[in-house]
């Protein structure tokens, strides 16, 4: 169990307005793409908040591309083995908000008793489960800036320690008034999944990339060095613009430039992204780090082996 | 496999500290009283298991959940005899995070910091840790919290974890809680034919969790398995196919079978649907073991705690095994039907040998946690 399992990326879906594939994260451009006043209704979005509504429609684009559904949607790996990660900070904040007035101007009479799920900060992953039966471990990382990165780590933790053998990790956080109010304007206001598995499973899916070093921690020269364990990336997927030692000449990405404040998200979108840019260009890895309050974390991804 | 509890922590409405807590179980103590959070008024329901530190009655405080937190870190710590965390992750399992404190920013215009929705910048300031997660896994939390440490310790990612869970009232959860249960329940009476929903508690717990033999003379208890899954059914009606999956895959995993269990922790929320689930999973899963373990509820006591839950009926659990006195089930006099065959404790508690007890935690989005705990000899 002690053998580092490695896991790959096979899957990546987008809700996020105006895309459509992950390579779009870092500047490919196509017509069209998701549009969410026409892609967030529908009959199995009902009564869902809108960071579950966007996870939802990012999800399905991600099991499709990692062949985890057959012709009759039906899944193509046991759903036991399937894990469900989400990482959010704003996911819930709006319906809890809104509560809390409805009931100062009214009383609890006038709350939606379908939307009781809400309250609970993990909505989104019990939601993601149920659509698609996903009965592996189901988890919810609420940890701030660095959660998206965080997320990936914890997915990475459960297939290595068994309990699962593919994980559905999503990052979302939606826009809205409460929100706006709370962070200031500009967040996201979208969700990516990716699909990750292990790798050694066979089960012929196509690798985009693979998991290699992860690290956390306040000392954010030592959590680079952690994930980087000396090799030297291509790319550099960071949310801030302070040097590194030994990154100087690597290309910088800061995605929150292009898409807004993505918090929670951030880190899954760096996955997606980072997986986009290694099929271009496999030759080197791609670091992707996250520094919030205090604390740093990052992650290197690697082209598979071909 | 296990992994050794060397420390712990707790805070609830019925005590200050693991041993006040427990005292007051084994005393049968009921200490739920009259909403004090909110403007009653606005509610059907009257009653809460409510920590009563607020500064004045109906004036609600920010980031009360944070600060129990610290207080069951802070006693696991020091009794762990931990003195460098700078090197020790600590794992935090909550169902509503500090959404009280953004209700109470929102509504009242609370100074409250978007980053302290989570735990880590303030258990990174007040204790010096310096890898933080917190996991909003509902009311499964802190016992997922505790499979993911296992896991690290397991995987060589670290020798020493602190797991932890706390939650405070929230309206929204409240209010939507109210809203949603069919009767309007002035108390949590699992298991029992009176059983008329949840009722929410308050509270943190906290445990150490280190590598076995890392420091043998402080072992309180071995944590031999953590199961996790989920329902993938409906977000609030429990599925009895994944709870039966999970209590089965805890035996496995811990390598004991249904007849080594002692005692089972029940989750036993109070609702009608969780506690007929679970007491039918419970009377097939221990059917061939004669007699069945002992079965307790400490929610009948503290209410519904919600992430820290399964956290804090494994350190009862653990307490009962040293003291070798179960709790009883408080108000439990007329048991449901799916619960006739099971050795439920009532009215006092028990004088009885538990060698390794099965303590459940299950929540909302159908999220299920089942650990196997053995005693320290």
């Amino acid at each position: 169990m002690k053998t580092r399992t490695e896991v790959a990326l096979t899957g990546t879906g987008l809700a996020v307005a105006g895309l459509t594939a992950a390579d779009e994260l870092l500047g490919a451009r196509r017509e069209g793409g998701f549009d969410p006043t026409k892609a967030l209704v529908g009959r199995d979005l009902r009564h869902k908040d809108r960071a579950t509504r966007l996870a939802l429609r990012a999800v399905e684009p991600a099991l499709r591309d990692a062949d985890l559904l057959d012709q009759d949607d039906a899944l193509t790996v046991s759903p036991d083995a399937i894990a469900v990660v989400v990482s959010s900070n704003l996911g819930n904040l709006d319906s809890v908000c809104r509560m809390a007035d409805l009931i100062a101007e009214e009383t609890v009479e006038a709350l939606n008793p379908l939307v009781l799920p809400q309250t609970s900060s993990n909505v989104i992953a019990g939601a993601v489960a149920i659509r698609y039966g996903l009965r592996g471990p189901n988890l919810t990382l609420c940890n701030g800036e660095t959660g998206g990165l965080d997320a990936v780590h914890w997915a990475h933790t459960l297939i290595a320690a068994g309990r699962a053998q593919v994980a559905v990790v999503v990052g979302v956080e939606p826009a809205d008034g409460v929100v706006a109010k709370f962070v200031g304007a500009g967040v996201v206001d979208g969700a990516v999944a990716l699909v990750l598995e292990d790798a050694s499973a066979g089960r012929g899916a196509r690798p985009r990339a693979v998991l290699k070093g992860y690290g956390y921690g306040v000392d954010r020269d030592a959590v680079i060095a952690k994930a980087l364990d000396r090799a030297e990336p291509g790319l550099w997927l960071t949310n801030d613009d302070a040097p590194a030692a030994g990154l100087s000449d690597v290309d910088r990405f800061d995605l929150e430039a292009r898409l807004g404040r993505c918090s929670g998200a951030l880190g899954v979108l760096q996955c997606a992204a980072a997986a986009a840019h290694l099929d271009q260009d496999p030759a080197r890895p791609a670091l992707a780090t996250i520094t919030g309050a205090d604390e740093t974390a990052a992650l290197l991804l690697a082209a598979p082996v071909r | 496999m296990s992994w050794d509890i060397t420390g712990w922590g707790a805070v609830a409405n019925v005590g200050a500290d693991p041993e006040e807590i427990y005292t007051a179980l084994c005393a049968a103590r009921d200490v739920r009283a009259p909403l004090r959070a909110f403007d009653a008024s606005k509610y059907r329901m009257r009653h809460a298991y409510e920590i009563d530190d607020r500064p004045e009655p109906g004036k609600d405080t920010v980031l009360r959940a944070s600060s129990w937190l610290h207080t069951a870190v802070a006693q696991a710590v020091a009794d762990a005899g931990l003195d460098d965390l700078g090197d020790v992750p600590v794992l935090v399992g909550t169902t509503l995070r500090e959404q009280r404190s953004a209700e109470l920013w929102w509504r009242e215009g609370a100074e409250f910091d978007p980053v302290d929705l989570d735990f880590g910048r303030a258990l990174r300031a007040e204790f010096g840790f310096s890898r933080t997660y917190t996991f909003a896994n509902a009311c499964a939390a802190a016992l997922y919290a505790l499979a993911m440490a296992t896991d690290m310790i397991e995987l060589g990612m670290a020798d020493t974890v602190v797991v932890a869970g706390t939650d405070s009232i929230t309206e929204s959860a409240f209010g939507t809680l109210d809203r949603v249960q069919n009767e309007t329940p002035d108390s949590l009476r699992p298991f029992d034919k009176s059983h008329a929903g949840m009722v929410m508690g308050e509270g943190a717990v906290a445990v150490v969790v280190r590598r076995a033999g890392a420091d043998t003379a402080r072992v309180r208890a071995k944590v031999r398995s953590v199961a996790v899954n989920c329902d993938g059914f409906h977000a609030t009606a429990p599925d009895a196919s994944a709870v039966t999956t999970v209590m089965r895959d805890a035996h496995r995993r811990a390598g004991v079978e249904p007849g080594d269990i002692d005692l089972v922790m029940l989750h036993g929320s109070g609702t009608p649907r969780n506690d007929e689930t679970e007491a039918g999973v419970l009377a097939e899963v221990f059917a061939d073991t004669g007699g069945g373990p002992l079965m307790t509820a400490v929610k009948s006591m503290t209410g519904h705690t919600l992430g820290g839950s399964g956290l804090l009926s494994l350190v009862v659990a653990a307490l009962a095994m040293r003291e070798g006195r179960v709790p009883p089930v408080l108000g439990l006099h007329d048991p449901i039907d799916e619960a006739a065959g099971l050795r439920l404790v009532r009215d006092t508690a028990l004088d009885a040998r538990v060698g390794t007890a099965q303590v459940d935690a299950f929540g909302f989005g159908g999220i299920n946690a089942v650990a196997i705990l053995e005693a320290a000899r």
